[in-house]
């Protein structure tokens, strides 16, 4: 209840950091039945690696700066939004254009983003009277710098993102089940695959601030993994990813303050534990015959 | 005057650098006329499907769904099209009848909810392929002639004039591929709509015996037979031994149906 009270409590100094991470968990919550269900893991990989180029890009402009007040967060923000987005919609047209696998062209991609990352931050570090931008808080996540402007982003881009699913549900959902039937009634499936992908950059922005860009796909895919095996049905799919979403945020945030180390890692180790408690179970259910949920 | 249902004149199409998969074909399918394309594999049924759909374009000729152009008849939803194999994901979380709305939803205002009429379509749709007691049964707990009697009510959800199969009964058991065939049967009886079946297994034009309810024969007003050009083009009673030979030339493995052969070749080991 202490612990609660720490992170949710009027006036806590965690409560914009547990704000901000029930906003992630409820965005990434609603997503992840889509992204495992569309096989969309490695993507969601790929751009937020792709996030860490952004970050480099925004360093060097020194828009992380401290004291550079709300602006210049914002316009942080919008560098490392504008990189995913980029790389998102990037991913599908360089695998069309030059004819290699989506796969590789992901690989390509992440790599090319995290290298140019890195050496851009060493190029900031290296400027006399820049501060030093945090790499490990970008890739683990760095709960302490979440304040009452990233919360208040990750509330909003939940919100619109909660308007924009429940608008396109019927097309959503017709195209990820079946691409080409879908296209052929007059579903516009490039722009609705596009309308994902952008969903997909903009959740991992908000969700890279808690869980960093390396255990951000954890909260993408394990909430949704998770509620496939407890259910064939959609609605129930939905409300468990949800669901466990935010019980592994809740857990790991608990766990991180009785422990006091960051709360990425924490968060994604109790999503990988659901997980396998939700595998267990789901095959213990099965045992001794009939087919066991797989997603 | 209402233009026909499906008119293809002098139709030719190939792929750049084969040889013509299509070559001048001509034919017009009345409305609530039922249609079999039967052929070789590799005769050029599924490439005349997809010029009826929309999907391909001829290279010379023309092609007209209901007196426009096959990819608008398609967009409006006036093509119910089975395809041979589905490119759904059985793993998905849905119900049948979840499955089965998608076909009604099309072309809904995102703020919509799904509108009364367009329910009972999908309700009549469950009914007609004998799935209402399935309704919602998660397709991936479906058997393969279940889940393609699935995908038949969506395409039928769509509310078509025009049902458009591609060797529907292909992959099922042949408890499968009857149930589907009685399906199909009193969809004819209904007379409503207007078919177009393609299959190399000229049993599949069967109408299913037993029961003493539908008498056996064909299931079809008219059958073309096509190897890149349409070598018969009839009634079904006027198919004659010759003319399947014909058609199939050497193929005559998928006219008398690939168990009859594997068990011929079986009792002759």
């Amino acid at each position: 209840m202490e612990t609660l009270d720490f992170l949710f409590g009027p006036g806590a100094t965690m409560r914009p950091a547990a704000m901000a991470a029930l906003a992630v968990a409820l965005l990434c919550g609603l997503l992840s039945p889509l992204v495992v269900l569309r096989r969309l893991a490695f993507v969601g990989q790929g751009v937020s690696h792709a996030a860490f180029g952004g970050v480099g890009v925004a360093a060097v402009l020194g828009l992380f700066a401290a004291g550079g007040g709300t602006a210049s967060l914002l316009g942080a923000w919008g560098v490392v939004a504008l990189f995913c987005i980029a790389a998102a919609l990037g991913m599908g047209a360089l695998s069309r254009r030059t004819g290699v696998s989506e796969d590789t062209a992901i690989g390509v991609l992440l790599v090319a983003s995290m290298a140019l990352g890195f050496l851009l931050l060493q190029l900031q570090r290296g400027r006399a009277g820049s501060q030093a931008v945090s790499v490990e808080g970008f890739l683990f996540g760095q709960v302490a710098t979440i304040g009452t402007l990233e919360a208040t982003m990750a509330w909003t881009v939940l919100a619109v993102s909660l308007v924009t699913l429940w608008a396109a549900r019927r097309p959503l959902l017709f195209w990820a089940f079946d691409e080409p039937m879908a296209e052929s009634v007059g579903v516009r499936v490039g722009g609705i695959q596009a309308l994902l992908m952008v969903l997909l950059a903009v959740a991992v922005v908000v969700t890279m601030q808690l869980a960093g860009v390396i255990l951000a796909t954890a909260m993408l895919v394990l909430p949704g993994a998770t509620a496939l095996q407890l259910t064939r049905r959609w609605g129930t799919t939905v409300i468990l990813s949800v669901g466990v979403g935010l019980l592994g945020v809740t857990l790991g945030l608990v766990a991180s303050f009785e422990t006091d180390w960051q709360p990425g890692p924490n968060i994604a180790l109790a999503y990988v534990a659901l997980f396998a408690v939700a595998r267990g179970w789901n095959r213990l259910r099965h045992r001794g015959g009939g087919p066991t949920l797989s997603s | 005057m209402t233009p026909p249902a499906i008119r293809l004149r002098d139709v030719t199409f190939g792929w750049p650098g084969q040889p013509l998969a299509v070559e001048n074909v001509s034919l017009e399918v009345q409305r609530g006329e039922r249609l079999a394309i039967i052929g070789p594999n590799g005769g050029g049924k599924s490439t005349l499907l997809r010029l009826v759909l929309g999907e391909l374009r001829p290279l010379q000729g023309s092609v007209e769904v209901l007196g426009m152009p096959p990819s608008r008849a398609r967009r409006e939803g006036r093509i119910g099209y089975l395809p041979q194999r589905s490119a759904a994901d059985r793993g998905f979380p849905l119900s049948v009848r979840q499955v089965v709305a998608m076909g009604a939803s099309t072309g809904l205002r995102p703020w919509a909810r799904m509108p009364e009429d367009r329910k009972r379509r999908v309700d009549r749709a469950l009914d007609q392929v004998s799935m209402a007691e399935l309704a919602d049964r998660p397709v991936g707990a479906l058997s393969g002639g279940q889940f393609q009697r699935t995908l038949l009510a969506r395409a039928l959800a769509v509310d078509p004039d025009i049902l458009v199969l591609d060797e529907p009964t292909s992959g099922l058991d042949a408890a499968a591929q009857e149930q589907l065939a009685r399906v199909l049967a009193s969809l004819q009886a209904e007379g409503e709509l207007t078919m177009v079946v393609v299959s190399h297994d000229i049993r599949a034009l069967a109408a299913p015996r037993g029961e003493g309810e539908a008498p056996a024969g064909s299931f079809c007003d008219r059958v073309a037979c096509l190897r890149r050009t349409l070598h018969f083009h009839a009634s079904p009673e006027g198919i004659t031994p010759q003319v399947l030979a014909h058609v199939f030339e050497h193929d005559l493995n998928s006219v008398f149906g690939q168990v009859e052969v594997e068990a011929r070749s079986r009792a002759g080991d």
